[in-house]
């Protein structure tokens, strides 16, 4: 009984990864410290976090569950680190190119072909050139990952705004 | 148990075998009849890619009060007047546009997805699944680029007109291409006049492109590349024919389109229904005179007869699109019934374009009232929807509105238009920004003229201010309204409505609103007057601050100042309550009442000098004084008496006394002597400048700022 309820697991998985590349089991040794996605505490404690950064990952579907409303799968937000890798740099330059532009935290999910990145960014730039500018890279980066590409904005006056805490 | 551990290994292949067995695609499709069993399935509806989307999608209404998704979903981002919707759309569409172009200029950037799955083969170019064409870069095509006729086919299929003539030189003119695709070019070439058109693309750009009307003129570009393609072609075949012809009559060139048909009837070659339907538009410019054209009408009715052409909905729309351009009176309107009747008989229903012609024939704006409409919605709404069939349809619920408001002055006839359009799938036929303003315009004005109150304030409601932001005129429209009903709230609110809207600056506007305010504030709640109150004094240091932008800024519209009438209705509003703050406003409006326009209304100013008097604020009601003797009012003389003897607390008569005394001065402070300056000014009946300004001079610096 139980290895059929295993199996229906297994089944809602699986179908993620090819079954060529799937391995059966681990032989390095397991490396417990988990540190992706948390910060270091600092010395005075005057590191400001949002809500979302002061929620480790492991708080996914929890207490942050944003993170994983309108995905297909939380499988996929790992899966794609690749698109990720790619598509922050842009966002990068972009911020870089324009220093008022600054950006909090960077969310990106995905929705079969369809990506959502989602920014907190200050009022700094006024409407029309934030209109301009989101309907830039917003096609410039589906044209770049040939999928639909959503940029979900959401403007604070100042960063001071969106402080959850300081550690 | 032990066997059924390596599933798991296979368990998705064979998940994906069992689905390709029962997928919906591998079913047998039921047999329709009774089965033995006595059950019947139904047959198998077959569905389109998006149907299941679709379905979805129509459980949701649209929802009014939220801004429309094409606008970012965030207070900072969501246009609230014309001026920023129109702006915050077109510039998302340019920053598209500049992508786009980049992406065109170097397409060798963007070939690749980098994460594709190993095991997927990496082809060098577009490797994308599913592959979307859109996000493909577009071939640029200049004098160097070689070119094959797969190129022509592929600028003739997406209608890229000036790369397709480009292509078409490149690969020799019209001497070696086949005949073939230059029959296709020549087809796109007829319908676009060698112009080019926005690209579907570009959404906004087509929904904001301001609606120029069409100038009914000769636009057809005479000895062009169609022309040419035209004498080129051997055999001429009937397509080609068609095609030139109606390109011509398109754009207005009538004569040569008659001409060429007549070539074509010599020739025995036959033409289509929608060359016909074309002509048939083209008369007007033939024929001069009523009874010609329309003689030359049936006449080429009779010639598609004779042709054995069957006519469809177009003819009856060209036929009525011709009888409405020439003209209204009793003769047209009875030919445009009569061939309705006719096509009718051979079932050929009126699509939403010949209803409009229709409407236009009928509904003049000065012509008699008659009421076609309501025959016409009767007709309609049997319909389950309505598509869109012409390019003229989406005219169809913009007259159909103006009717409503205009000739008919019908609010029941306006409610029947509007759910049609809001019925279904029907909102697209209202056509571009343009059209959906005007269309909401009439609607709310009609509401505004004829409907109760409760329901004009609920449409209001819904449609202001993310589907529709009303202009200057029917703004007014809407205060008119409040100030019948006596909606003092609404009022207070309207002023942030005018500085959301961009019509703060408009003063008649301004001028307007407080005139209701000043016309029901009497019977308003202590807390609604608050409101208003507020709104006036805001009002107040909105201008005041746009006078200092303009001497500081020099623009090319500089704000007008508040009237000396606009002024008295703030001091007559804000003079009704006791917070500092408005009489703080009340003091200002005064202060600027010598430097304003037109005159003030004496008998607020005189009410609010003794009040003013009354709350020990002696400066204030002197200020107001001397601006009344100034200007000259009969009101002036009396409420300075009143205010004297509230000042010196006497009774008039004693006042009055001491005023006829000499040798006031010292005995009386600063205010009360400007206000028997004022007294004598007035009683003097015209102004003693030289007294004036030198008792001014010492006197309050409120009086002094009025010089």
């Amino acid at each position: 009984m139980n290895n059929v309820i295993k199996f229906a697991q297994s089944a809602i998985i699986l179908p993620q990864w090819s079954p060529i590349f799937a391995s059966q089991f681990h032989t390095s040794s397991a490396l417990c410290r988990v540190v992706s996605g948390k910060y270091r505490i600092t010395k005075k404690r005057d590191k400001p976090l949002t809500y979302e950064m002061a929620n480790p990952p492991h708080y996914i579907a929890h207490r942050k569950t944003w993170n994983s409303w309108n995905t297909c799968k939380i499988f996929t937000i790992f899966s794609m680190s690749l698109e990720l890798l790619f598509a922050i740099p842009i966002i990068k330059t972009y911020s870089q190119l324009k220093k008022h532009v600054r950006f909090v935290t960077v969310i990106i999910k995905r929705q079969f072909n369809h990506i959502r990145v989602a920014v907190i960014i200050r009022r700094a730039v006024s409407p029309t050139k934030m209109y301009f500018l989101l309907g830039y890279s917003e096609e410039m980066l589906s044209n770049w990952i040939q999928c639909p590409v959503t940029l979900e904005l959401q403007t604070v006056d100042s960063y001071q705004d969106v402080v959850f805490k300081y550690i | 148990m032990y066997t059924n551990l390596a599933i798991p290994r296979q368990w998705s292949r064979l998940a994906c075998l069992c689905r390709s067995l029962t997928s919906v695609e591998g079913q047998k499709l039921p047999q329709v009849g009774k089965s033995s069993d006595g059950i019947s399935p139904p047959p198998r509806i077959p569905r389109g890619p998006t149907d299941i989307l679709q379905a979805l999608a129509a459980t949701v209404g649209t929802d009014p009060t939220a801004a429309h998704y094409k606008y970012h979903d965030d207070p900072y981002l969501i246009p609230l007047s014309n001026f920023r919707k129109r702006s915050y759309a077109l510039s998302a569409e340019a920053g598209k546009k500049a992508a786009a172009w980049v992406r065109d200029q170097h397409p060798e950037l963007f070939t690749t997805r980098e994460w594709d799955p190993p095991m997927k083969m990496k082809t060098p170019y577009f490797n994308a699944d599913p592959h979307i064409e859109a996000f493909a870069p577009k071939p640029i095509y200049n004098d160097e680029s070689k070119v094959t006729e797969e190129d022509l086919v592929y600028t003739i299929k997406n209608a890229l007109l000036e790369d397709a003539v480009k292509v078409f030189e490149l690969l020799g003119g019209v001497d070696n291409v086949n005949e073939e695709l230059k029959l296709y070019l020549l087809q796109l070439i007829c319908f676009y006049n060698e112009k080019e058109p926005i690209s579907n693309e570009w959404i906004e750009e087509r929904w904001f492109s301001t609606a120029v009307k069409e100038r009914q003129s000769t636009t057809w570009k005479l000895g062009g590349l169609a022309d040419k393609i035209f004498t080129s072609m051997d055999p001429k075949t009937p397509e080609a024919y068609c095609s030139l012809i109606q390109g011509m009559a398109k754009y207005y060139q009538a004569e040569r389109a008659y001409a060429l048909s007549r070539e074509a009837l010599e020739n025995n070659i036959p033409l289509s229904t929608d060359v016909y339907n074309s002509l048939l538009v083209c008369i007007g410019f033939l024929k001069e005179g009523v009874t010609l054209r329309v003689e030359a009408l049936l006449e080429l009715l009779n010639e598609m007869n004779q042709q054995g052409i069957t006519p469809n909905t177009g003819t009856l729309t060209a036929c009525l699109r011709s009888l409405s351009a020439w003209g209204g009176g009793k003769t047209l309107q009875n030919m445009a019934l009569q061939i309705i009747a006719e096509f009718k008989n051979i079932g050929i229903e009126p699509n939403l374009s010949a209803y409009y012609y229709l409407l236009c024939l009928f509904c003049k704006e000065r012509g008699p009232r008659i009421d076609i409409l309501s025959g016409i919605l009767t007709e309609l709404e049997k319909k389950e929807s309505l598509d869109p069939e012409d390019i003229v349809d989406t005219s169809f619920f913009i007259t159909a509105m103006s009717v409503c408001s205009e000739h008919l002055q019908d609010m029941n006839l306006a409610e029947r238009v509007h759910e049609l359009l809001m019925k279904g799938d029907n909102y697209k036929l209202v056509g571009d920004a343009y059209k959906e303003s005007i269309y909401y315009r009439h609607l709310v004005t009609v509401a505004c003229r004829y409907a109760p109150f409760e329901k004009t304030m609920g449409l209001l409601d819904t449609l202001i201010p993310n589907i529709y932001v009303p202009e200057p005129t029917v703004m007014e429209e809407i205060i008119k309204v409040l100030e019948l009903g006596g909606a003092g709230e609404r009022l207070s609110e309207s002023w942030s409505q005018l500085v959301v809207f961009g019509h703060a600056r408009r003063l008649r506007l301004v001028e307007r609103l407080l005139e209701a305010m000043c016309a029901c504030i009497s019977y308003q709640d202590e807390e609604v007057k608050a409101k208003i109150r507020k709104s006036a004094a805001d009002m107040l240091k909105f201008y005041q601050m746009a006078e200092e932008r303009n001497e500081n800024v020099s623009t090319r519209t500089p704000v007008q100042k508040l009237s000396a009438a606009a002024l008295s209705n703030i001091i007559d509003l804000c003079s009704t309550g006791e917070e500092p703050e408005s009489w703080e406003a009340i003091q200002l409006a005064v202060n600027e009442l010598g430097s304003a326009s037109g005159a003030g209304r004496a008998d607020v100013i005189s009410a609010v000098a003794t009040t003013a008097a009354k709350k020990g604020q002696h400066a204030l009601a002197a200020s107001a004084l001397t601006y009344l003797a100034e200007c000259g009012f009969p009101e002036a003389m009396s409420a300075s008496v009143d205010t004297l003897s509230v000042m010196l607390n006497r009774s008039t008569e004693e006042v009055e006394t001491i005023l006829q005394g000499t040798d006031l001065e010292g005995k009386l402070q600063e205010s009360a002597m400007a206000v028997v300056q004022a007294y004598r000014m007035s009683k003097a009946g015209e102004p003693l400048r030289e007294r004036d300004s030198s008792a001014s001079s010492s006197d309050s610096e409120s009086s002094s700022d009025e010089e």
